[in-house]
């Protein structure tokens, strides 16, 4: 071999394997997205919220809330907001630095902030008025303030980094961290015994979901079937108006107490969806669809066993705060939920199915929220359900 | 079924016509362009040869010899000569002593003669002027054209797609040679007992489908379909499925399907070396990507690709990375060196790399969405990275086409698509 030519050295160039090209959709950008579509509820919901002064001077009164801060509820979500998303990345920032294996990702932890501070339950209706139905610390500042941070600090730590360390999260963070820090509270917070007596025990003379359910106007009291309808107007109105909204209203447009996330349906619903179209695909939107889906078969399946109105119990369970708001930003979760089409679908039927169930027995108000934790932690074996045959098999 | 859309990012190369680009000075060929194997040179340094003399060759069945570009006169042969392919080869290093003399071994034959042709004789022709599939795949077309004699061949399909982004060279022969193609396609046919004819292109060939129509509307048995094609359907197998709905088994060859498919560029090679007597020494190209101009290139193999972009004033201080034969599917040169190929059907310059830094899997399972050939990418990818390839085959590894989708999809920029590709390759 000779070697008489002397060519000069050519540059070294990058060598990669293909592909050489990569579509637009990034990490970053999908959870830049989220984080706007987030954004977006929360401010439509803060301005929505901003002329309600919690607690009111009634309540003040009524209630002995001398130490609460009175504030715009707007403004206590705001401050919840900053709270959460202050933590979530700054817990974030200081795991990265000391854990030198652990990746910063500020927008992944913003958007959980975000979803602890609109999956929290706000306001105060009218109906606490009577003094042992609500946890009133959790729902007025300073003290909310304290239990978002805890919710986010916990979430981000525990359900998030340690998690993530295992190879594969088993459950929704913001989920598991609500679920967490508010079990001191269970019996009023989630488990409403008080809230939706059973009217035959007096109390509230509210029905329970396990019976039939109907419309009705607001003065009549004790009827179970006709007052469930007035019952959701009055835990949702404006309690700053003399009589309360019409449920439409408070179903669809603002409600005014519970997930700050689900306050506004038509919001939630604009929003979540402009955010799948502009996600294109990046989002497992067969969750969302089948949810809604298996959560109206439930609701028949509830009306055909107990009676009464089928569609006053859909709008119920499809438009309550915590509903709408997991359907759309967290029962969609891309590492706590199942890879294949076949497996999203099943996800989103269970979640349906499990959310009636609990909210009906236990009167579990924000069933969703235990119904995803445990959906959650079937995934693993979901997976293994849908894999496809290949081309040609 | 939805296919992955990946842009096409071809607008000016497919209205730019063909350009024959000169030889060079030094050509470089490599002795081993396609898959089989190897070959061995067949001359030595200080041989005076001729364009189209035979240089390189191997006697296994699955083999394809490949010839001088130029004439002039042998300077070196390197053993072992690092191009992109994975496997190297020597490479024969030849001097262009500018007389253009050639090489007279094949003969071209008439129009008329074609009739009277003997099928064995026109494999062998075409065994003898080096022609391999210059889609990509790189396989002797003489093998792929001599099926076993039980296998009956209804369907013959031109491959006409060209899905690679940025590559326009197939879309110009489409324009520009349609004629010489439909001359190909009568020799494909003859030897494969007279099949069915379906040209398959895409609707957005807009300049090449009326001349299409025009040449191959009067033969008979032939069809010209433009359709909706994407990227990922410009594979053999899902191009029959989208024309002739049949998914063929991943244990089977298209022949036992009754169908052959060759790509435009190999049909337009056959042409030349049957009526032209020219063996495989140039091709059409496409540079595109970063370039001020992008364009379509008749080059002879062997043309160091620096020398392409010199010509083509592109300024290598900015050049992160050159890629050849599609960006989606081909390879990224280790330097300006490496000549042009057989399968060099673009010349893609980048001035900065177009891939994700990666990073952690977020569990889109948009890589599971968008796998033409339905398998699990991540959880296939999963497996090997757990060095667990028992789990991998049982998951269809094998099947895997490699068209790169998964990683083209991946938000968290994993390299999917070529880890999985080296592990099918164990």
């Amino acid at each position: 071999m000779t070697n008489q030519s002397s060519v000069e050295k050519s540059k070294d160039l990058v060598v990669a394997p293909a592909p050489h090209i990569s579509g637009a959709m990034s990490k970053n950008r999908l959870m830049l997205y989220t984080f706007a579509a987030l954004m977006v509820i929360t401010v439509i919901t803060a301005v929505l919220w901003w002329h309600v002064p919690v607690p009111t001077e009634l309540q003040v009164s009524q209630l002995g809330l001398s130490n609460a801060w009175v504030m715009p509820l707007g403004a206590i979500l705001l401050v919840s907001a900053l709270v959460a998303v202050g933590v979530a990345v700054g817990i974030d920032f200081l795991v990265g630095k000391i854990a030198a294996d652990s990746e910063i990702n500020t927008m992944s932890a913003a958007v959980f902030g975000l979803i602890v501070t609109l999956s929290y339950s706000y306001g105060l209706p009218q109906m606490a008025q009577v003094t042992d139905v609500m946890p009133i610390e959790t729902l007025t500042a300073p003290m909310i303030f304290a239990y978002v941070a805890l919710i986010s600090g916990i979430g981000l730590l525990v359900f998030k980094k340690l998690q993530g360390m295992a190879g594969r999260k088993f459950v929704n963070p913001a989920a598991a961290a609500k679920f967490l820090v508010l079990l001191p509270f269970i019996t009023s917070v989630f488990i409403v015994k008080d809230h939706f007596a059973d009217w035959t025990e007096g109390g509230l003379s509210v029905p329970k979901l396990a019976g039939p359910l109907g419309w009705g106007d607001l003065a009549v009291g004790g009827n179970g079937l006709g007052s469930f309808s007035s019952n959701l107007q009055g835990c949702y109105s404006d309690p700053t108006l003399m009589n309360p909204q019409s449920i439409e209203s408070v179903m669809l447009f603002t409600k005014f107490h519970g997930w700050a996330g689900g306050a506004s349906s038509i919001a939630v619903i604009i929003v979540g969806i402009a955010l799948f179209v502009l996600a294109r695909k990046y989002i497992k939107w067969r969750i969302t669809a089948t949810y809604f889906v298996s959560i109206i078969a439930m609701s028949l399946v509830m009306t055909g066993i107990y009676g009464g109105d089928a569609l006053i119990r859909i709008i119920f369970e499809i438009f309550i705060g915590s509903s709408i708001f997991l359907a759309f930003f967290m029962a969609t979760d891309p590492a706590t939920t199942p890879y294949t089409a076949k497996g999203q679908i099943i996800f989103g039927v269970g979640l349906g199915i499990l959310t009636v169930i609990i909210q009906t027995y236990m009167n579990f108000f924000g069933g969703a929220l235990l119904a995803l934790l445990i959906m959650n932690l079937t995934v693993p074996l979901i997976d293994r359900i849908g894999l496809r045959k290949p081309f040609g098999r | 079924m939805t296919f992955e859309k990946i842009k096409e990012q071809k607008e000016i190369a497919r209205k730019t016509p063909i350009e024959i680009f000169p030889d060079p000075k030094t050509a470089i060929v490599l002795t081993y362009q396609h898959t089989g194997a190897q070959n061995s040179p067949l001359v030595s340094v200080g041989d005076t040869i001729c364009i189209g003399q035979k240089i390189a060759d191997s006697k296994e069945r699955v083999s394809s010899p490949v010839h001088s570009p130029i004439s002039g006169k042998v300077i070196k042969i390197a053993d072992s000569y690092n191009h992109c392919y994975e496997e190297s080869s020597s490479a024969i290093f030849i001097e262009n002593d500018g007389k253009k003399t050639k090489d007279k071994t094949l003969t071209p034959i008439s129009e008329n003669e074609l009739d009277s042709t003997k099928i064995d004789a026109l494999i062998k022709r075409i065994r003898e002027a080096g022609i391999i599939g210059l889609g990509g795949a790189g396989f002797p077309t003489n093998i792929k054209l001599s099926p076993p004699a039980d296998a009956k061949i209804k369907n013959l399909v031109v491959n006409a797609t060209e899905g690679e982004p940025f590559d326009a060279a197939d879309e110009r022969l489409l324009i520009e040679k349609t004629e010489n193609l439909l001359k190909g396609v009568r020799v494909v046919r003859k030897i494969l007992g007279n099949p069915k004819v379906t040209i398959a292109t895409k609707a957005s060939k807009v300049d090449a489908i009326p001349k299409l129509q025009e040449v191959f509307g009067k033969e008979p048995d032939t069809v010209v379909v433009a359709g909706h094609f994407e990227y990922q359907q410009g594979d053999a197998s899902l191009l029959q499925k989208a024309l002739f709905g049949y998914e063929t088994p991943p244990t089977k060859r298209s022949y036992e399907m009754g169908c052959i498919v060759q790509n435009v560029a190999t049909i337009n090679a056959i042409a030349n070396a049957v009526f032209e007597g020219e063996p495989l020494i140039s091709r059409v190209t496409t540079l595109n990507g970063d370039v001020p101009k992008p364009k379509n290139l008749q080059v002879k193999i062997g043309t160091p690709v620096k020398d392409i972009l010199n010509a083509n004033s592109i300024d290598m201080n900015n050049v992160k990375q050159v890629v050849v034969g599609g960006v989606m599917m081909g390879h990224a040169l280790p330097n300006t060196d490496a000549p042009v190929t057989k399968r060099t059907s673009s010349i893609i310059v980048f001035n900065e790399t177009k891939t994700k830094k990666q990073t952690a899997c977020i569990h889109c399972a948009k890589c599971i969405e968008s796998c033409p050939v339905r398998l699990q990418p991540i959880l296939i990818y999963n497996a090997i990275t757990k060095a667990d390839f028992e789990k991998a085959e049982k998951l269809y590894m094998k099947d895997c086409i490699v068209c790169g989708t998964c990683s083209y999809v991946c938000p968290s920029g994993l390299p999917l698509a070529s880890t999985i590709a080296a592990s099918k390759k164990q």
